[in-house]
């Protein structure tokens, strides 16, 4: 018996040494395109000298361009001078190399993206080997750092111009002349955020909670929902897009059109919706900031004409992640964020969905809407919001998240009931009446599963959150249900 | 509690006092650049000069084309001097900079600009070869450079000379993005062009371009042989006129040409040729029956010739059969060409036999010293009468009712 086991067991080894590359796999013949760096990149309309350019060149020209801005902004993160090679030619990258030992040496970092191109080919060589393109007004977003500490942040509008060689298949700059350089002042038009008094609720379906645009997507049912909380007297919903779940930077279409059955939905049921963008998205680091902002830029570019639209949430609770990724970090990417929005919807106010209300003041020049959440006792909410007030004293305040769970099972014995939380919004909306706040509450129904990546595995956290709903979940309306508006 | 109150009043004192050293520094004038220069010539030193403050040595963040860095300030007699690394004074273009203090105020731009002085030429030229006729053309795109690397100012002249045949060109032109190029049309003559570049007293090395003929225009064809029998020995050779394109140039060596024969029956033979200096051959074997051939050649898709015809009469007029050993031995010959003479070896004779008015079997075999023998045996072609047929060169005779036993 043993002498059997240990025979299949070398036999095993044996066999699964053999085993080799796969057929299809030998030759490296599928390439596959990462895509890492997708700035926004408008070429001016072709009326180059030289031999007229067709689509597939200038794209390989594009692609080539874009992939040596991202070798130099790693290389300049890293100090280290790996691809530069391959996107600069032997004596332009020596310029390059020069800039990274001075850095190595002074132990000076930049972290820098690049968020925006306009590219005019200047001229094609006859022969198709030589390219001259400017690049104007590139919007470059700086962090430098000395001995790893932030020195400056700055973003500057520069033009370059270059003489572009193709050299074994790839599109190398030969040379580089930056002809000007200016601090990035974007504009942004002042937008009206009059047009709703926003009462509404923060809507997640009642089994797909957190998986809103799934398998599970049905018109329907959120139809239904929306006709409830529009029968209850609140005229808005925040409803919520993740950017895993969305596609990243090629958002899916298929998910596009069930967000716009959700606002067709709305509109046909009388509600405004608040859309919060990034949702489940956690890293603001500088690489990613363009494929980031291509995400953003598709999703507010096709529903900012939608009826249903009111307002733009950049994203849910950003001030969370202040200490794992750093104030200044997570500030610069909302801020940068805002400006693409705006830059794409100049009608539609922004917001940030702060999770407190200490958090609030952050980038209220560049909101329209200070919106933040309230989760501790009612006791302090006035004072807060007559500090908040003092701080802000003309953006709309949006309490665009409050609530109490009606939970006190076995994991939180002692927790509210059914209750308690009706008294709960009775009085919070009183403290909403009284300080002429907008408001949107958590949430219309109890769930029954909440995904661990929400409030984590522990039992005690994921059943609390269950039961912040005015419905519950067999549909029958809570005693809070009453209080659900003023 | 008396000490206690003494202490936490001179902790206060040394508090406010700080705060008060805080304020009075943000209170000072800020930082000021002294410097007035804002133009550079590459390569030249940069020291930037700004009024000090308070000891106070803040970094200066600067970025030209290629990057950016920090670099760190020097006092010297009450101010403060930032000296711009090589690598950035010796690329030209903007500089943008910022003097990082506490408010950043002190902000600001120069130029590098680029001298008037080539150290390069760089060069390139494509497509290295053209066509003849004064419609294509090939492109010279001059990047003169400085000792530094960098291109040199905008409307920098660079000549563009050509040597080619008897002329010799030059012609004058200025930079512009960064690039200089000129297109240079072929002349209606083939040849090599030889193209160089100068500027501001510096040469390019000497580029060729060669300039083939155009695409060919319809020629002629002639044949030649030994002789105009149909023996299938010898070998008609084709060959072209000179084959020239529209502007009386000869089209490259190696040109190729298809010569298409259509024989009596209407097959297509088919040989081919390449051309040099012009001229195409091509051979083939005579036919070994009598037949008439039209023959007319081509350059795929872009010149044909004339069509020529050509005749081959038969080598045997008639040969003899003679049928022995119960008439299963088949002696064909003496097969005798134009002057009597044996005909060479390898001559086809067929052999058709049938029986019963069916065609039985088909024996081809070639003369060897004039003669072919069949024999038929006994195993195969079973006693009884046939038929036969021999046909050889175009020619034929039938033998009938000849019974075998």
């Amino acid at each position: 018996m043993i002498v059997a086991l240990i025979i299949s067991g070398i036999s095993g080894l044996f066999s699964y040494l053999n085993t080799g590359a796969d057929r299809s796999s030998m030759l490296h013949t599928e390439i596959q395109k990462v895509e890492q760096y997708a700035p926004k990149l408008i070429w001016e309309p072709l009326q180059n000298e030289g031999r007229p350019m067709d689509n597939e060149n200038l794209n390989a020209l594009q692609n080539d361009y874009l992939d040596a801005w991202y070798v130099k902004q790693v290389a300049y993160k890293t100090n280290k001078t790996a691809g530069i090679k391959d996107y600069y030619t032997d004596s332009a990258r020596e310029n390059l190399y020069a800039f990274i030992a001075l850095n190595k040496t002074e132990n000076t970092t930049i972290e820098a993206t690049t968020l925006s191109h306009n590219p005019t080919l200047e001229f094609f060589s006859e022969d198709g080997q030589l390219a001259v393109v400017t690049d104007r007004d590139v919007v470059e977003y700086k962090r430098v750092f000395k001995a790893e500490k932030l020195v400056l942040e700055t973003t500057e509008t520069s033009t370059y111009k270059m003489v572009f060689l193709l050299e074994d298949g790839f599109w190398r700059i030969r040379h580089l002349i930056k002809e000007s350089s200016n601090p990035y002042l974007p504009e942004t038009a002042k937008i009206k955020t009059d047009s709703l008094i926003i009462k509404g609720i923060n809507y997640y379906p009642k089994a797909t909670p957190w998986n809103m645009f799934g398998d599970a997507f049905a018109k329907d049912t959120i139809a239904n929902d929306f006709k409830i909380i529009k029968d209850a007297g609140l005229n808005s919903v925040r409803i919520f897009v993740q950017y895993d779940d969305f596609g990243k930077a090629n958002v899916n279409p298929k998910k596009l059109e069930k967000l716009k059955q959700t606002l067709d939905a709305a509109e046909e049921n009388g509600l405004k919706v608040v859309i919060t963008l990034f949702d489940f998205y956690g890293d603001y680091s500088i690489m990613n900031w363009t494929l980031n902002q291509r995400h953003a830029e598709t999703i507010v570019s096709t529903f900012k004409d939608h009826n249903a639209l009111i307002a733009w949430d950049i994203k849910n609770e950003p001030n969370l992640d202040f200490d794992s990724r750093g104030k200044d970090m997570v500030i610069a990417w909302l801020d940068n964020m805002i400006d693409l929005v705006k830059s794409i919807d100049k009608v539609h106010p922004v917001t940030i969905g702060w999770s407190n209300t200490q958090s609030a003041p952050i980038l209220k020049d560049k909101v329209d809407i200070v919106s933040f959440h309230y989760y501790e006792g009612l006791s302090e909410l006035d004072e807060a919001i007559k500090t908040m007030k003092k701080e802000i004293p003309n953006k709309p305040l949006v309490l665009q998240e409050f609530g109490m769970s009606s939970y006190n099972g076995f994991w939180k014995p002692l927790g509210s009931n059914v209750e308690d939380q009706a008294n709960y919004h009775k009085k919070i909306q009183e403290i909403i009446a009284a300080n002429k706040l907008q408001f949107m509450s958590w949430t219309l129904y109890d769930f029954v599963d909440v995904p661990k990546a929400v409030v984590g595995s522990r039992p005690w956290r994921r059943n609390t959150q269950k039961h912040f709903g005015f419905i519950d979940k067999n549909g029958v309306k809570k005693a809070s249900f009453k209080y659900i508006t003023n | 509690m008396h000490f206690k109150r003494t202490y936490t009043f001179v902790i206060g004192l040394v508090l406010l006092s700080s705060f008060a050293v805080i304020q009075s520094s943000d209170m000072t004038n800020p930082i000021q650049l002294l410097t007035t220069q804002t133009d550079y010539n590459v390569g030249y030193p940069v020291v930037l000069e700004f009024t000090a403050s308070e000891g106070e040595k803040p970094l200066l963040y600067c970025s030209n084309s290629y990057g950016s860095t920090l670099v760190s300030a020097k006092a010297k007699n009450d101010t403060l001097q930032y000296v711009i690394p090589y690598n950035m004074t010796k690329k030209i273009g903007v500089v943008n900079w910022i003097v990082l203090d506490k408010n950043k105020s002190a902000a600001g731009q120069f130029n590098i600009n680029p001298k008037a002085e080539v150290a390069t030429m760089e060069t390139y030229i494509g497509p290295p070869s053209i066509e003849a006729g004064g419609t294509d053309y090939t492109m010279l795109v001059v990047i003169p450079t400085d000792s530094l690397d960098n291109p040199v100012p905008t409307n920098t002249k660079v000549d563009a000379k050509f040597q080619f045949l008897n002329s010799e060109e030059k012609d004058a032109i200025f930079t512009k993005n960064l690039i200089s190029y000129k297109n240079i049309y072929s002349k209606k003559e083939s040849g090599r062009m030889l193209v160089s570049s100068e500027s501001l007293g510096v040469n390019s090395k000497e580029f060729t371009i060669n300039v083939w003929a155009a695409i060919p225009t319809d020629f002629k064809i002639m044949a030649k042989r030994p002789h105009n029998y149909a023996d299938g020995n010898q070998v008609t050779t084709f060959n072209t006129s000179v084959i020239k394109d529209k502007q009386n140039n000869v089209v490259s060596d190696g040109t190729f040409v298809t010569f298409f024969i259509t024989n009596g029956i209407g097959n297509i033979l088919k040989t081919t040729g390449t051309t040099i200096e012009g001229i195409a051959y091509a051979k083939i074997i005579h036919p070994d029956f009598k037949d008439n051939w039209s023959i007319k050649a081509y350059v795929d898709g872009m010149a044909e010739s004339d069509t020529i015809t050509l005749n081959y009469q038969s080598v045997i007029e008639d040969f003899e059969v003679a049928f022995a050993n119960k008439n299963r031995e088949i002696l064909v010959g003496p097969l005798q060409s134009f002057m009597k003479q044996m005909i060479p070896d390898g001559l086809h004779v067929k052999l058709l036999i049938y029986k019963d008015n069916l065609l039985v079997d088909t024996i081809t075999k070639t003369a060897f010293n004039g003669y072919v023998t069949f024999n038929l045996k006994p195993a195969i072609y079973k006693n009884g009468s046939y038929n036969f047929s021999i046909e050889t060169a175009g020619t034929h005779k039938t033998f009938n009712n000849k019974k075998l036993w």
